[in-house]
């Protein structure tokens, strides 16, 4: 005997599968024939069953398609900003005078810092976004309720975000308050944009 | 003798021969030196993702070039050479025959090794097609091919040279995969060069991103999954010494498994402007493909019934128990990733790298680490150096992927939840996308940490095996005898299923076959593309300068961590705009989707910030987003824009079906020095240098100032 045959005598076959036992062998391994277990069967045939009617039903029989969910969900969402928007887009002057005199100033400063930074600097000098400390304004006319406007909505053609949508309004209006202690203080850094504003 | 090989009488020719077991030798050292490679990336990478200051601003250390090394490196690298190895000696042993040529073999090994190099010579350099998984650039791929071919001329060859009649379903999970890898690398690699490192895909958009994720998906199913089943096949009954578990279900979740897997690849462009029929294809196939997967497994773990004693002391079954399990939970986890609902919440997020290395560790790792603890010994004649090492290396390598897998659900789910919180007026709760990544960045520690816990297990495994080759024996090669084929093998009385075991090229032919009706159904269609994308006229093709950016983006990568689709889900349509439409894609040779978002989509960012934001944020992404994991892009502010390069990109575009004018190709130049500086000349009031103008930055922000620009601008339909 070579010590393959040692090898196949080895091969660890239980009493209950030798029935089982096929007559393949390939470099000595054997292959019993177990039948396939019925949950692997049942699983099997009911994702298929599944496949065949999710692809029918949604292809074939009118099921919404993922866009058309989209909208149905998107008309929803965009009411209620629609309706969030019109209610707070309006600058409320009493409102304003009250976040200013609960330490708008600091609380402003600090939303600024947070959010508007990036672009506009330190204390409004400006760098990607105008400087906000000469007496030039693009959009805005340099008063709290035209500022309010542009932080609020934004302005796309000049790469402001429509804060409105991004912060709480309170937040808005503290930062508007901010902004307004920054006019005309003149901090050396961009050059003047947009025209300028007498008072 | 006779009695000795099969059992049965026979009457042909008694011959002798040897196995070639020299080629497998170098392709166990190839593996263990490309998986610690592969590792090593794979860490280096999990670190840059927790803290961007390892990428060490360097241009060939940074994320985006170092990722797509890191996924080569592990699946063709360190997987391609450990199913080479398993595959030669198994192969000649279940065919009783030594491999057809001992010339092709070295070339094939050589070959192989040489394309891997190329890949560390070039992907580091941002040379790259930027399709995930096939980045490699179109020389390389015709080497690729060459390669393959050689491998199936010396495995076929092997096949018509064998001594016995029937082929055992190892092979034929290895025939697929020969087939299957030919066919997918082909056609997903059709490219137009432009110069000796820089291509073009031949696709664009929706039917680029179809052709590259059937690839992607399939790449997964043929190089990670069908190889390696067939080497289960081996080497579980082998190592065991037990009989495979059922013949019956290795004959249905074969022929299942080959035939659904091809179909399942659109479930990774759920939600996309694909065709929503091939969306929904993707996910019933995936659904169903569950039991096919799951047949492997168990007749993997049944084989094991009655020697789980032995699971416990011998390393090789060890890992072979790891890997059918973790095989078990991915292949479960994968159909329920397909299923809509969830891959809205999953796509995009850090669940789905776990989800890829449960399979690629748990599945891959453990099998090779199962096969070399048998297959070491035996080669160099000689017993395993420690089997206490062996254990150890097991509890580092599991645990550090359950961190990995973990760590990973928790990030994937909490940011995805993060992104789609809005409250009562409909406003996002996180609007900025970077609060979403700094809430998650302590997992990206943790699955760092557990990505080191599994390199470390691997450099135990490397010790462990040089010290047991040092102790190798040297032993003259063994002679084995068997009868040559005659027609005393055929067994005439044999079921349908057995007869066409005996006859492999037809069953090949069938295979192919297999996996080529669901690839025709969902690629064929794509091809008539003008029935399948309605263009619309307001999208045009990118600027000179704008095709030279792009290529700045493909180079650094940056479609590994930004998609540029907006899906269509009421929070996304609110974070990022309006909801993509497959006309925008139509000239984008490749597609840039990408299939992870660790920064925001870039789908409708053209116009959203000034071009003085761009300029600091690749300086610096922490000048302008506190808290950014980006790495930074300074080299982009020295490195020239090539001008001389544009006639010919825009010609190859114009090839491809772009519509450029022959003065657009001629003007090429001057219409993008024009347009850079008058990029230059906006940044120039934020007090930058006109020089500005000549360099690759400048390029880059005019192509980010243009993506979703022309789709975006125009007004809503209602």
């Amino acid at each position: 005997m070579s010590s393959k045959d040692q090898e196949q005598d080895k091969l660890l076959v239980h009493e209950d599968e030798k029935h089982l036992l096929l007559d393949h062998s390939y470099d000595n391994i054997q292959e019993l024939n177990h039948p396939l277990p019925n949950w692997w069967n049942t699983i099997f045939i009911v994702s298929t069953v599944y496949a065949i009617g999710y692809f029918v039903y949604y292809q074939y029989m009118g099921g919404p398609s993922l866009r058309e969910e989209f909208k149905k969900d998107f008309t929803e969402v965009a009411a209620v900003r629609d309706h969030f928007k019109k209610q707070n887009e309006i600058f409320n002057p009493d409102h304003y005078q009250a976040i200013v005199a609960d330490d708008g100033l600091n609380k402003g400063k600090a939303v600024y810092e947070l959010n508007c930074m990036p672009c506009h600097m330190e204390r409004g000098a400006g760098d990607v976004g105008p400087n906000l400390t000469d007496d030039h304004w693009i959009v805005a006319k340099g008063t709290p309720d035209t500022v309010y406007q542009v932080v609020f909505n934004g302005s796309e053609e000049n790469g402001m975000p429509a804060w409105g949508q991004l912060i709480p309004k309170d937040e808005v209006y503290q930062a508007v308050a901010y902004v307004m202690s920054l006019k005309n203080t003149f901090v050396k850094g961009k050059e003047p944009q947009g025209e300028k504003i007498e008072e | 003798m006779s009695a000795s090989l099969d059992g049965k009488p026979r009457n042909g020719r008694l011959e002798s021969f040897t196995y070639d077991d020299g080629i497998v030798k170098l392709f166990v050292i190839a593996t263990l030196i490309w998986g610690v490679v592969a590792l090593f990336l794979g860490v280096t990478i999990a670190f840059q993702m927790a803290d961007w200051h390892v990428n060490l601003g360097l241009p060939w250390t940074t994320f985006g070039r170092l990722r797509p090394l890191h996924t080569n490196a592990a699946i063709f690298a360190f997987c391609g050479n450990a199913i080479f190895a398993g595959i030669y000696y198994s192969h000649q042993r279940l065919l009783k025959a030594r491999l057809f040529s001992d010339t092709l073999s070295k070339i094939h090994f050589w070959g192989w090794q040489l394309i891997i190099v190329s890949a560390a010579l070039t992907l580091p350099f941002g040379i790259t097609t930027g399709k995930e998984y096939a980045e490699l650039e179109w020389p390389i791929d015709i080497a690729i091919t060459l390669i393959w071919v050689v491998f199936a001329v010396n495995f076929f060859g092997t096949i018509i040279r064998r001594r016995e009649r029937h082929i055992y379903v190892a092979i034929w999970f290895y025939i697929a995969t020969i087939l299957t890898v030919a066919v997918l690398h082909i056609v997903n690699s059709l490219e137009i060069p432009v110069t000796l490192t820089k291509s073009y895909s031949l696709y664009a958009g929706v039917q680029d991103a179809l052709v590259q994720w059937w690839y992607g998906h399939n790449a997964v199913a043929f190089f990670l999954t069908t190889p390696f089943l067939g080497l289960m096949y081996y080497f579980v009954p082998k190592a065991a010494n037990r009989p495979v578990y059922s013949y019956r279900l290795s004959i249905i979740h074969f022929w299942s498994l080959v035939f659904i897997y091809i179909w399942a690849g659109p479930h990774h462009l759920l939600y996309t402007t694909l065709p929503e029929w091939a969306q929904t294809l993707g996910m019933v196939f995936s659904v169903m493909l569950w039991m096919p997967s799951w047949g492997g497994m168990i007749n993997g773990l049944m084989t094991l019934r009655g020697v789980w004693d032995k699971v416990r002391t011998e390393p090789s079954l060890r890992f072979m128990a790891a890997a059918l399990t973790f095989y078990g939970m991915s292949t479960f986890e994968g159909p329920l990733l397909s299923i809509k609902s969830v891959n809205a919440i999953a796509h995009f997020t850090d669940w789905i790298p776990g989800h890829v290395h449960s399979g690629t560790i748990g599945w891959n790792y453990m099998l090779i680490a199962g096969i070399l603890f048998f297959l070491v010994p035996k080669l160099w004649n000689t017993e395993l150096y420690s089997k206490k090492l062996a254990h150890q290396q097991f509890w580092f390598v599991t645990i550090g992927l359950v961190l990995y897998i973990i760590s990973m659900w928790v990030a994937g789910i909490t940011q995805s939840m993060m992104w789609r919180a809005m409250d009562d007026a409909g406003n996002l709760i996180y609007p900025n996308f970077v609060e979403t990544v700094i809430k998650i960045t302590p997992m990206y520690w943790i699955r760092a940490i557990g990505g080191t816990l599994v390199l470390t297990s691997f450099i135990m495994m490397m010790y462990n095996f040089w010290k047991t080759i040092k102790n190798g024996k040297k032993e003259a090669p063994v002679v084995y005898e068997a009868y040559a084929l005659d027609s005393s093998s055929i067994e005439h009385d044999a079921s349908a299923h057995r007869k066409l075991e005996g006859w492999p090229m037809i069953f090949s032919v069938l295979s192919l076959i297999a996996i080529l009706v669901g690839s025709a159904i969902e690629i064929i269609p794509s091809l008539m593309a003008d029935k399948y994308v309605v263009k619309i006229d307001a999208i045009k093709p990118y600027t000179a300068l704008e095709l030279y950016g792009r290529d700045v983006y493909i180079k650094e990568g940056c479609y590994l961590c930004h998609s540029q689709t907006v899906r269509p889900m009421a929070h996304e349509a609110v974070r990022y705009g309006k909801v993509s439409n497959a006309a925008e894609f139509v000239y984008d040779h490749p597609f840039q989707w990408g299939s992870k978002r660790t920064g925001p989509d870039l789908a409708r960012v053209g116009g959203k910030y000034p071009n003085m934001w761009h300029y600091k944020h690749f300086f610096d992404p922490r000048e302008v987003t506190a808290g950014s994991l980006m790495p930074q892009y300074r080299w982009l502010f020295d490195s020239k824009i090539d001008y001389k390069t544009l006639p010919k990109k825009l010609e190859v575009m114009r090839k491809l079906g772009v519509p450029y004018s022959q003065e657009e190709i001629d003007n090429s130049v001057a219409d993008a020095r024009a347009q850079a500086k008058m990029i230059a000349e906006d940044l120039a009031q934020s007090g930058v240098p006109m020089k500005i103008a000549e360099m690759d930055v400048v390029a880059l922000i005019a192509y980010i100032q243009r993506i979703g620009v022309d789709y975006g601008s125009i007004p809503e339909e209602e």
